[in-house]
């Protein structure tokens, strides 16, 4: 069993709170078809790639301990590097959920009449047996839609680190590729936070004003 | 051999003038009381890892969510760190300040850090990361606190390299 990745990325965007922040990857299909389920919303950092996604979501949700993070990445990326989850098991901050989505394959980088090349997922590795190992205290393999819907439900009703695995199907991305880039991505997401949450994050700050102009200010 | 107790308080101090307020690293044998002192410091939130290569992605997403981030490892990780510095950084513009031990700096006494001096440099230019070798206690504050400060203009990481008088006595 395993689920349809359009499908369930479009449920879990109509069920994401209105003051969550979210880390996607910004290359390949989830990025392609969280921006279209989302429409380009400015709350989702698409700055993530392979090996990083699961740490700048740790790095956030730590900054921004108040605020729910979602992460979402693929099964490539997270066992690119399983140190990440060492990290969130040992921090465990009760703001973090990650979804997987566990198709199994490096989709993004096409296919031949052999089919699609296959990750360790679709061998003997199990991510969230993984990460349990790690510490994260809440794991879960997701196989079918009504669990998912249970999942998404438990994550968003309570403060519990937690790494939500879903098997999904490969299968090509739906929709068109996003236009941005990882820099635009970033000056979007960093002014929806310096509004969402009143702080400064780029450029010069009032405290350093003096230092500009060599007087006190 | 650790940094000095001279040293360790100027990279402390410099940390705290840098307005550093979220650190990550893994410890070696140069810093590891720097990382002492930084674990215990309320005004800084530290979180340590066992790859220094996740260490920069999560003062990566710290930075993000407005933390001001530094990475403290020894210099052999900065190979580590690499892959996430160029994903990163170089991808999307966003600032690190790295504080490094400068393994295989001239006055090495272990063979096992030559290495790490031959690669750092030239990887960090290759990063476009701008850095100072600081091998005087007196510049080492200051030196945090202007890597910082050029991260933060350029939106990308700055590296502080230390050696020198801030490790040996001799």
């Amino acid at each position: 069993m395993a689920l349809d990745r359009y499908e369930w990325l479009g449920r879990l965007a109509n069920r994401l709170p209105e003051d969550c922040l979210v880390m996607s990857t910004y290359i390949g299909a989830v990025s392609f078809e969280w921006g279209h389920h989302t429409e380009e919303h400015h709350r989702t950092a698409h700055l993530g790639q392979m090996g990083d996604v699961i740490g700048l979501a740790l790095g956030l949700a730590l900054a921004l301990p108040h605020r729910k993070v979602v992460c979402l990445d693929g099964d490539g990326s997270v066992l690119m590097e399983l140190g990440q989850l060492v990290a969130m098991g040992e921090q465990q901050p009760g703001n973090l959920v990650v979804f997987v989505v566990d198709n199994g394959v490096y989709e993004s980088i096409g296919w031949s009449g052999q089919g699609r090349r296959p990750t360790a997922t679709a061998g003997h590795v199990d991510l969230a047996a993984i990460a349990a190992g790690c510490g994260v205290p809440y794991t879960v393999d997701v196989t079918a839609e009504d669990e998912l819907d249970a999942e998404i439900e438990l994550a968003f009703s309570r403060s519990v680190c937690s790494f939500i695995n879903v098997r999904t199907r490969p299968g090509h991305s739906h929709v068109r590729p996003r236009r941005t880039d990882g820099i635009e991505d970033k000056y979007r997401f960093v002014r929806y936070v310096e509004r969402l949450e009143g702080i400064w994050i780029t450029g010069v700050p009032p405290q350093d004003i003096a230092l500009m102009k060599g007087k006190e200010h | 051999m650790a940094m000095t107790a001279a040293a360790l308080d100027a990279a402390h101090d410099g940390l705290r003038a840098a307005g550093i307020d979220f650190v990550s690293g893994l410890p070696d044998g140069w810093q590891r009381p720097l990382h002492e002192r930084v674990e215990i410091d309320p005004e800084i939130r530290y979180v340590p890892v066992c790859n220094e290569g996740v260490g920069f992605s999560i003062c990566a997403g710290a930075w993000l969510g407005g933390k001001k981030p530094a990475l403290i490892m020894e210099n052999s990780g900065i190979r580590v760190a690499s892959e996430y510095i160029a994903r990163i950084s170089l991808g999307t513009g966003v600032p690190v300040t790295l504080l490094c031990s400068y393994r295989g700096d001239v006055g090495e006494t272990e063979h096992w850090g030559i290495p790490h001096g031959i690669v750092a440099e030239p990887l960090l230019q290759a990063l476009r990361v701008k850095y100072l070798v600081v091998r005087h206690v007196e510049d080492l504050a200051k030196s945090i606190v202007r890597a910082k400060r050029i991260a933060e203009a350029q939106l990308h990481p700055a590296a502080v390299l230390v050696s020198g008088d801030c490790v040996w006595e001799d």
